[in-house]
Protein backbone atom coordinates (compact mmCIF):
# COMPACT_ATOMS: atom_id res chain seq x y z
CA UNK A 1 0.00 0.00 0.00
CA UNK A 2 2.54 2.71 0.97
CA UNK A 3 4.53 1.92 -2.25
CA UNK A 4 1.43 2.34 -4.15
CA UNK A 5 0.77 5.62 -2.76
CA UNK A 6 4.40 6.77 -3.74
CA UNK A 7 4.20 5.50 -7.17
CA UNK A 8 0.57 7.53 -7.19
CA UNK A 9 2.05 10.19 -5.92
CA UNK A 10 5.16 10.53 -8.21
CA UNK A 11 2.55 10.06 -11.23
CA UNK A 12 0.09 13.05 -9.63
CA UNK A 13 3.04 15.38 -8.64
CA UNK A 14 4.80 15.09 -12.16
CA UNK A 15 1.87 15.56 -13.85
CA UNK A 16 0.10 18.48 -12.59
CA UNK A 17 1.09 19.74 -9.71
CA UNK A 18 4.96 20.12 -11.30
CA UNK A 19 3.69 19.96 -14.53
CA UNK A 20 6.86 20.57 -16.96
CA UNK A 21 5.24 23.41 -19.02
CA UNK A 22 3.50 25.66 -17.05
CA UNK A 23 5.12 25.49 -13.83
CA UNK A 24 8.39 24.72 -14.71
CA UNK A 25 8.68 25.88 -18.10
CA UNK A 26 10.53 23.15 -19.69
CA UNK A 27 10.26 22.41 -23.32
CA UNK A 28 8.27 25.35 -24.22
CA UNK A 29 9.84 25.76 -27.54
CA UNK A 30 6.46 23.08 -28.96
CA UNK A 31 4.69 24.91 -26.69
CA UNK A 32 4.32 27.72 -28.70
CA UNK A 33 5.75 26.25 -31.73
CA UNK A 34 3.25 23.69 -32.78
CA UNK A 35 0.04 24.62 -30.08
CA UNK A 36 -1.35 26.82 -33.34
CA UNK A 37 -3.16 24.16 -35.02
CA UNK A 38 -5.27 20.67 -32.44
CA UNK A 39 -3.91 18.25 -34.93
CA UNK A 40 -0.60 18.98 -34.55
CA UNK A 41 -0.34 18.74 -30.61
CA UNK A 42 -2.22 15.88 -30.54
CA UNK A 43 0.22 14.46 -32.45
CA UNK A 44 3.28 15.82 -30.56
CA UNK A 45 1.87 14.74 -27.44
CA UNK A 46 1.61 11.11 -28.18
CA UNK A 47 5.40 11.55 -29.81
CA UNK A 48 6.66 13.01 -26.61
CA UNK A 49 4.41 10.58 -24.02
CA UNK A 50 6.44 7.75 -26.46
CA UNK A 51 9.97 9.39 -26.95
CA UNK A 52 10.24 10.10 -23.13
CA UNK A 53 9.36 7.14 -21.63
CA UNK A 54 11.75 5.37 -23.95
CA UNK A 55 14.58 8.00 -23.19
CA UNK A 56 14.41 7.60 -19.67
CA UNK A 57 14.51 3.93 -19.58
CA UNK A 58 17.70 3.95 -21.74
CA UNK A 59 19.83 7.06 -19.78
CA UNK A 60 18.58 5.37 -16.39
CA UNK A 61 20.26 1.84 -17.28
CA UNK A 62 23.09 3.60 -19.28
CA UNK A 63 23.68 5.50 -15.80
CA UNK A 64 23.07 2.73 -13.68
CA UNK A 65 24.87 0.06 -15.32
CA UNK A 66 27.87 2.37 -16.81
CA UNK A 67 28.47 5.60 -15.56
CA UNK A 68 27.86 5.68 -11.93
CA UNK A 69 29.62 2.01 -11.36
CA UNK A 70 32.57 3.49 -13.96
CA UNK A 71 32.42 6.86 -11.70
CA UNK A 72 32.39 8.88 -14.56
CA UNK A 73 28.68 10.38 -13.92
CA UNK A 74 29.49 13.38 -12.83
CA UNK A 75 31.64 14.59 -15.93
CA UNK A 76 29.96 12.39 -18.62
CA UNK A 77 26.14 12.42 -18.03
CA UNK A 78 25.58 15.86 -20.27
CA UNK A 79 27.08 14.66 -23.32
CA UNK A 80 26.29 10.88 -22.69
CA UNK A 81 22.72 11.53 -22.21
CA UNK A 82 22.07 13.77 -25.13
CA UNK A 83 24.11 11.15 -27.75
CA UNK A 84 22.34 8.44 -25.99
CA UNK A 85 18.70 9.98 -26.79
CA UNK A 86 20.13 11.42 -29.94
CA UNK A 87 20.89 8.31 -31.58
CA UNK A 88 17.56 6.09 -29.82
CA UNK A 89 15.09 9.02 -31.23
CA UNK A 90 17.25 7.84 -34.60
CA UNK A 91 16.34 4.13 -34.23
CA UNK A 92 13.50 4.70 -33.15
CA UNK A 93 12.62 6.37 -36.26
CA UNK A 94 14.19 4.10 -38.91
CA UNK A 95 12.27 1.44 -36.96
CA UNK A 96 9.02 3.41 -36.87
CA UNK A 97 9.13 4.38 -40.95
CA UNK A 98 10.00 0.10 -41.86
CA UNK A 99 7.37 -1.45 -39.51
CA UNK A 100 4.41 0.73 -38.87
CA UNK A 101 4.58 3.68 -41.25
CA UNK A 102 0.98 4.80 -40.00
CA UNK A 103 2.02 5.33 -36.78
CA UNK A 104 4.94 7.16 -38.54
CA UNK A 105 3.06 9.37 -40.11
CA UNK A 106 1.22 10.50 -37.52
CA UNK A 107 4.54 11.12 -35.21
CA UNK A 108 7.68 11.08 -37.31
CA UNK A 109 7.51 14.77 -38.22
CA UNK A 110 7.95 15.82 -34.82
CA UNK A 111 10.47 13.26 -33.63
CA UNK A 112 13.57 15.09 -34.84
CA UNK A 113 12.36 18.03 -33.04
CA UNK A 114 11.99 16.04 -29.55
CA UNK A 115 15.83 15.34 -29.61
CA UNK A 116 16.70 18.75 -28.70
CA UNK A 117 13.53 19.18 -26.55
CA UNK A 118 14.94 19.64 -23.47
CA UNK A 119 11.93 17.90 -21.30
CA UNK A 120 13.45 14.76 -22.72
CA UNK A 121 16.83 15.53 -21.63
CA UNK A 122 15.80 16.99 -18.40
CA UNK A 123 13.52 14.09 -17.00
CA UNK A 124 15.91 11.62 -17.90
CA UNK A 125 18.51 14.09 -15.78
CA UNK A 126 16.29 14.55 -12.71
CA UNK A 127 15.50 10.67 -12.53
CA UNK A 128 19.15 9.70 -11.97
CA UNK A 129 20.66 12.48 -10.38
CA UNK A 130 19.69 13.39 -7.06
CA UNK A 131 19.15 16.90 -5.90
CA UNK A 132 17.95 17.92 -9.06
CA UNK A 133 14.17 16.64 -8.28
CA UNK A 134 11.96 18.96 -6.65
CA UNK A 135 9.84 16.95 -4.74
CA UNK A 136 11.77 16.36 -1.58
CA UNK A 137 13.67 13.10 -3.12
CA UNK A 138 16.92 13.49 -2.82
CA UNK A 139 18.19 10.35 -3.78
CA UNK A 140 18.33 8.81 -7.50
CA UNK A 141 15.06 7.10 -8.37
CA UNK A 142 14.90 3.28 -8.80
CA UNK A 143 14.09 1.94 -12.56
CA UNK A 144 9.78 1.53 -11.20
CA UNK A 145 9.84 5.26 -9.70
CA UNK A 146 11.76 6.55 -12.89
CA UNK A 147 9.63 5.36 -15.17
CA UNK A 148 6.13 6.09 -13.15
CA UNK A 149 7.44 9.69 -12.53
CA UNK A 150 8.56 9.77 -16.68
CA UNK A 151 4.70 9.15 -18.23
CA UNK A 152 3.58 11.07 -15.48
CA UNK A 153 6.10 14.10 -16.58
CA UNK A 154 4.65 13.14 -19.76
CA UNK A 155 0.91 13.46 -19.83
CA UNK A 156 1.43 16.40 -17.56
CA UNK A 157 3.01 17.76 -20.89
CA UNK A 158 0.49 16.80 -23.33
CA UNK A 159 -2.62 17.92 -20.80
CA UNK A 160 -1.00 21.45 -20.78
CA UNK A 161 -0.59 21.46 -24.98
CA UNK A 162 -3.64 20.40 -25.54
CA UNK A 163 -5.62 22.56 -23.62
CA UNK A 164 -3.04 25.42 -24.66
CA UNK A 165 -3.92 24.24 -28.18
CA UNK A 166 -7.44 24.88 -27.46
CA UNK A 167 -7.26 28.37 -26.59
CA UNK A 168 -5.54 29.03 -28.83
CA UNK A 169 -7.86 28.38 -31.52
CA UNK A 170 -10.27 30.73 -30.04
CA UNK A 171 -7.84 33.12 -29.34
CA UNK A 172 -7.25 33.53 -33.50
CA UNK A 173 -11.07 35.19 -33.50
CA UNK A 174 -10.22 37.07 -30.47
CA UNK A 175 -10.07 41.12 -30.68
CA UNK A 176 -6.43 41.87 -29.29
CA UNK A 177 -4.54 45.21 -29.69
CA UNK A 178 -2.57 45.39 -32.75
CA UNK A 179 1.04 45.45 -30.91
CA UNK A 180 -0.04 42.00 -28.71
CA UNK A 181 -1.70 40.14 -32.01
CA UNK A 182 0.21 36.83 -31.97
CA UNK A 183 2.96 35.60 -29.81
CA UNK A 184 2.93 38.15 -27.18
CA UNK A 185 -1.05 37.49 -26.46
CA UNK A 186 -0.48 33.36 -26.34
CA UNK A 187 2.16 34.61 -23.90
CA UNK A 188 -0.37 36.18 -21.33
CA UNK A 189 -2.74 33.52 -22.49
CA UNK A 190 0.08 31.14 -20.99
CA UNK A 191 0.43 33.05 -17.85
CA UNK A 192 -3.20 32.98 -17.40
CA UNK A 193 -3.64 29.15 -18.13
CA UNK A 194 -0.80 28.46 -15.16
CA UNK A 195 -2.57 30.52 -12.48
CA UNK A 196 -4.82 27.46 -12.65
CA UNK A 197 -1.68 25.11 -11.86
CA UNK A 198 -1.06 27.64 -8.58
CA UNK A 199 -3.62 26.38 -7.41
CA UNK A 200 -2.40 22.85 -7.35
CA UNK A 201 0.72 23.51 -5.76
CA UNK A 202 0.67 21.79 -2.41
CA UNK A 203 -1.97 19.55 -3.22
CA UNK A 204 -0.84 16.08 -1.29
CA UNK A 205 1.73 17.63 0.19
CA UNK A 206 3.91 17.75 -2.67
CA UNK B 1 35.23 46.24 -38.13
CA UNK B 2 32.29 47.66 -39.52
CA UNK B 3 30.64 44.13 -40.14
CA UNK B 4 31.40 42.82 -37.18
CA UNK B 5 30.24 45.79 -35.32
CA UNK B 6 26.70 44.94 -37.13
CA UNK B 7 26.96 41.75 -36.53
CA UNK B 8 27.54 41.87 -32.86
CA UNK B 9 24.16 44.47 -32.70
CA UNK B 10 22.32 42.48 -34.58
CA UNK B 11 22.27 39.69 -31.75
CA UNK B 12 21.14 42.31 -29.35
CA UNK B 13 18.68 44.21 -31.09
CA UNK B 14 16.55 43.20 -34.58
CA UNK B 15 17.22 39.46 -33.82
CA UNK B 16 17.20 39.18 -30.28
CA UNK B 17 17.26 35.58 -29.79
CA UNK B 18 14.10 35.91 -27.55
CA UNK B 19 11.98 38.43 -28.11
CA UNK B 20 11.93 38.20 -31.65
CA UNK B 21 13.48 34.35 -32.50
CA UNK B 22 11.88 33.41 -29.66
CA UNK B 23 14.31 30.34 -29.45
CA UNK B 24 15.72 29.28 -26.05
CA UNK B 25 12.67 30.48 -23.63
CA UNK B 26 12.40 27.91 -21.58
CA UNK B 27 15.54 28.73 -19.31
CA UNK B 28 14.89 32.44 -19.37
CA UNK B 29 11.05 32.07 -17.78
CA UNK B 30 12.45 29.73 -15.39
CA UNK B 31 15.42 31.05 -13.58
CA UNK B 32 14.34 34.92 -13.95
CA UNK B 33 13.15 34.55 -10.40
CA UNK B 34 16.61 36.44 -9.33
CA UNK B 35 18.78 38.61 -11.01
CA UNK B 36 21.42 36.90 -9.40
CA UNK B 37 20.78 33.25 -11.08
CA UNK B 38 19.83 35.30 -14.05
CA UNK B 39 23.13 37.20 -14.28
CA UNK B 40 24.68 33.65 -14.22
CA UNK B 41 22.81 32.06 -16.63
CA UNK B 42 23.87 34.95 -19.14
CA UNK B 43 27.19 34.80 -18.58
CA UNK B 44 26.75 30.63 -19.10
CA UNK B 45 25.29 31.00 -22.38
CA UNK B 46 27.44 33.83 -23.44
CA UNK B 47 30.49 31.78 -22.61
CA UNK B 48 28.67 28.64 -24.23
CA UNK B 49 27.44 30.05 -27.25
CA UNK B 50 31.05 32.42 -28.22
CA UNK B 51 33.25 29.35 -27.31
CA UNK B 52 31.08 26.91 -29.64
CA UNK B 53 30.72 29.16 -31.88
CA UNK B 54 34.82 29.99 -32.82
CA UNK B 55 34.84 25.71 -32.22
CA UNK B 56 32.40 25.05 -35.36
CA UNK B 57 33.02 28.09 -37.49
CA UNK B 58 36.90 26.97 -37.18
CA UNK B 59 36.37 23.38 -37.72
CA UNK B 60 33.46 24.01 -40.59
CA UNK B 61 35.41 22.79 -43.73
CA UNK B 62 36.72 19.67 -41.90
CA UNK B 63 33.09 18.38 -41.17
CA UNK B 64 31.22 16.84 -43.63
CA UNK B 65 27.08 17.76 -43.66
CA UNK B 66 25.90 14.59 -42.88
CA UNK B 67 27.48 14.70 -39.00
CA UNK B 68 27.27 18.09 -38.57
CA UNK B 69 24.49 17.81 -35.77
CA UNK B 70 26.28 15.63 -33.73
CA UNK B 71 29.30 16.76 -33.83
CA UNK B 72 27.54 20.80 -32.76
CA UNK B 73 26.13 18.45 -29.79
CA UNK B 74 29.40 17.38 -28.60
CA UNK B 75 31.17 20.85 -28.92
CA UNK B 76 28.33 22.30 -26.98
CA UNK B 77 28.00 19.44 -24.08
CA UNK B 78 31.62 19.82 -23.57
CA UNK B 79 31.91 23.61 -22.94
CA UNK B 80 28.12 23.47 -20.77
CA UNK B 81 30.34 20.24 -18.94
CA UNK B 82 32.90 23.37 -18.55
CA UNK B 83 30.56 25.31 -17.02
CA UNK B 84 28.58 23.15 -15.07
CA UNK B 85 31.45 21.78 -12.59
CA UNK B 86 33.26 25.53 -12.49
CA UNK B 87 30.04 27.05 -11.09
CA UNK B 88 29.77 23.82 -8.71
CA UNK B 89 33.19 24.75 -7.59
CA UNK B 90 32.75 28.59 -7.07
CA UNK B 91 29.34 30.08 -6.70
CA UNK B 92 27.46 26.45 -5.23
CA UNK B 93 24.34 28.37 -3.98
CA UNK B 94 23.74 30.13 -8.05
CA UNK B 95 24.83 26.63 -8.85
CA UNK B 96 21.84 24.57 -7.06
CA UNK B 97 19.61 27.57 -7.61
CA UNK B 98 20.34 26.94 -11.34
CA UNK B 99 19.85 23.49 -10.84
CA UNK B 100 18.93 21.17 -13.68
CA UNK B 101 19.43 24.81 -16.28
CA UNK B 102 22.38 24.37 -16.44
CA UNK B 103 23.11 20.98 -18.15
CA UNK B 104 20.23 21.89 -20.33
CA UNK B 105 21.53 24.51 -22.12
CA UNK B 106 22.83 21.82 -23.93
CA UNK B 107 19.50 21.32 -25.94
CA UNK B 108 19.27 25.29 -25.76
CA UNK B 109 17.67 25.49 -29.37
CA UNK B 110 19.48 29.14 -29.31
CA UNK B 111 23.02 27.77 -29.31
CA UNK B 112 22.94 24.96 -31.49
CA UNK B 113 20.44 26.99 -33.80
CA UNK B 114 23.20 29.86 -34.09
CA UNK B 115 25.91 26.92 -34.61
CA UNK B 116 23.70 25.60 -37.55
CA UNK B 117 22.23 29.25 -38.71
CA UNK B 118 25.44 31.19 -38.84
CA UNK B 119 28.78 29.55 -37.26
CA UNK B 120 29.00 26.87 -39.62
CA UNK B 121 28.89 29.19 -43.09
CA UNK B 122 30.70 32.02 -41.50
CA UNK B 123 34.21 32.36 -40.69
CA UNK B 124 35.36 33.05 -37.02
CA UNK B 125 35.59 36.43 -36.85
CA UNK B 126 31.60 36.94 -37.79
CA UNK B 127 30.84 33.85 -35.52
CA UNK B 128 32.93 35.25 -32.76
CA UNK B 129 30.55 38.44 -33.02
CA UNK B 130 27.41 36.49 -33.84
CA UNK B 131 27.80 34.64 -30.07
CA UNK B 132 28.62 37.16 -28.17
CA UNK B 133 26.43 39.53 -29.23
CA UNK B 134 23.41 36.83 -29.35
CA UNK B 135 24.76 35.80 -25.95
CA UNK B 136 24.37 39.33 -24.70
CA UNK B 137 21.15 40.01 -26.30
CA UNK B 138 20.12 36.96 -24.16
CA UNK B 139 21.52 37.83 -21.00
CA UNK B 140 20.05 41.64 -21.45
CA UNK B 141 16.70 40.62 -21.73
CA UNK B 142 16.65 37.88 -18.88
CA UNK B 143 18.48 40.16 -16.66
CA UNK B 144 15.72 42.73 -17.33
CA UNK B 145 12.53 40.06 -16.91
CA UNK B 146 14.20 38.88 -13.32
CA UNK B 147 14.96 42.64 -12.21
CA UNK B 148 10.95 43.56 -13.26
CA UNK B 149 9.99 39.81 -11.41
CA UNK B 150 12.21 40.58 -8.14
CA UNK B 151 12.08 44.19 -7.53
CA UNK B 152 7.81 44.41 -7.90
CA UNK B 153 7.51 40.89 -6.93
CA UNK B 154 9.28 40.40 -3.38
CA UNK B 155 10.32 43.68 -3.00
CA UNK B 156 14.17 43.82 -2.99
CA UNK B 157 16.60 42.64 -4.76
CA UNK B 158 19.30 40.25 -3.41
CA UNK B 159 22.39 40.04 -5.03
CA UNK B 160 24.82 37.43 -3.43
CA UNK B 161 23.69 38.17 -0.58
CA UNK B 162 23.74 41.85 -0.28
CA UNK B 163 20.84 43.91 -0.66
CA UNK B 164 20.98 45.98 -3.73
CA UNK B 165 17.59 47.57 -4.18
CA UNK B 166 14.47 47.73 -1.66
CA UNK B 167 11.04 49.28 -2.48
CA UNK B 168 9.45 51.08 0.76
CA UNK B 169 8.22 48.82 3.46
CA UNK B 170 4.52 49.40 2.97
CA UNK B 171 4.83 47.94 -0.72
CA UNK B 172 2.24 45.19 -1.07
CA UNK B 173 4.19 42.52 -3.32
CA UNK B 174 2.31 41.11 -5.73
CA UNK B 175 3.76 37.49 -5.02
CA UNK B 176 2.44 36.30 -8.59
CA UNK B 177 5.21 38.36 -9.76
CA UNK B 178 7.65 35.70 -8.54
CA UNK B 179 5.33 32.60 -8.85
CA UNK B 180 4.93 30.72 -13.00
CA UNK B 181 2.24 33.07 -14.26
CA UNK B 182 4.06 36.32 -13.79
CA UNK B 183 7.21 35.02 -15.80
CA UNK B 184 4.09 34.27 -18.67
CA UNK B 185 2.36 37.67 -18.19
CA UNK B 186 5.93 40.05 -18.13
CA UNK B 187 7.24 38.37 -20.65
CA UNK B 188 4.58 38.48 -22.99
CA UNK B 189 4.83 42.31 -22.46
CA UNK B 190 8.49 42.67 -23.09
CA UNK B 191 8.08 40.97 -26.64
CA UNK B 192 5.10 43.28 -27.35
CA UNK B 193 7.41 46.23 -26.68
CA UNK B 194 9.94 45.29 -28.50
CA UNK B 195 7.80 44.41 -31.19
CA UNK B 196 6.24 47.69 -30.97
CA UNK B 197 9.98 49.59 -30.98
CA UNK B 198 10.92 47.38 -33.89
CA UNK B 199 8.16 48.40 -35.90
CA UNK B 200 8.77 51.88 -35.22
CA UNK B 201 12.14 52.14 -35.93
CA UNK B 202 12.70 49.98 -38.77
CA UNK B 203 8.95 50.50 -40.01
CA UNK B 204 8.61 47.25 -40.60
CA UNK B 205 6.55 43.88 -38.58
CA UNK B 206 9.50 41.92 -37.44
CA UNK B 207 8.35 38.71 -37.97
CA UNK B 208 7.91 36.68 -34.38
CA UNK B 209 8.56 33.29 -34.45
CA UNK B 210 8.21 30.75 -32.34
CA UNK B 211 9.65 27.74 -34.08
CA UNK B 212 12.84 25.48 -32.58
CA UNK B 213 13.42 23.06 -35.31
CA UNK B 214 17.35 22.50 -35.96
CA UNK B 215 16.23 22.83 -39.91
CA UNK B 216 14.93 26.81 -39.39
CA UNK B 217 17.15 27.91 -36.63
CA UNK B 218 17.03 31.66 -38.51
CA UNK B 219 18.75 32.61 -41.69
Amino acid sequence: METLQHFALLLVGGALVNNILLTRFIGLCPFFGVSGAMETSVGMAGAVVFVMTLATTATWVFWNVLLEPLGVGEFLYIPAFILVIAALVQFVEMYLRKSSPALYRSLGIFLPLITTNCAVLATATESVRPGFFMMGIDYGFGFGEALVYTIGVAIGFGIALISFAALRERLEVAPVPEAMKGIPMAFITAGLLSFGYVGLGGLFGL
Amino acid sequence: MREWIAVFKRGIAIDNPLTVLMIGLCATLAVSTKVEGALFMGLAVIFVLGMSSVIVSSIRHLVPEKVRIPVFIVIIASFVTIVDLTMKAFVPDVYDFLGVWIPLIVVNCMILGRAEAFSYHNPVRLAVADGLGMGSGFAIVIVVLAFIRELFGSGEIVFLGANLLSLPDGYPAPGILVLFPGAFIVFGFIVALTAWYNRRTTGRTVETSAHCTIEEGGR
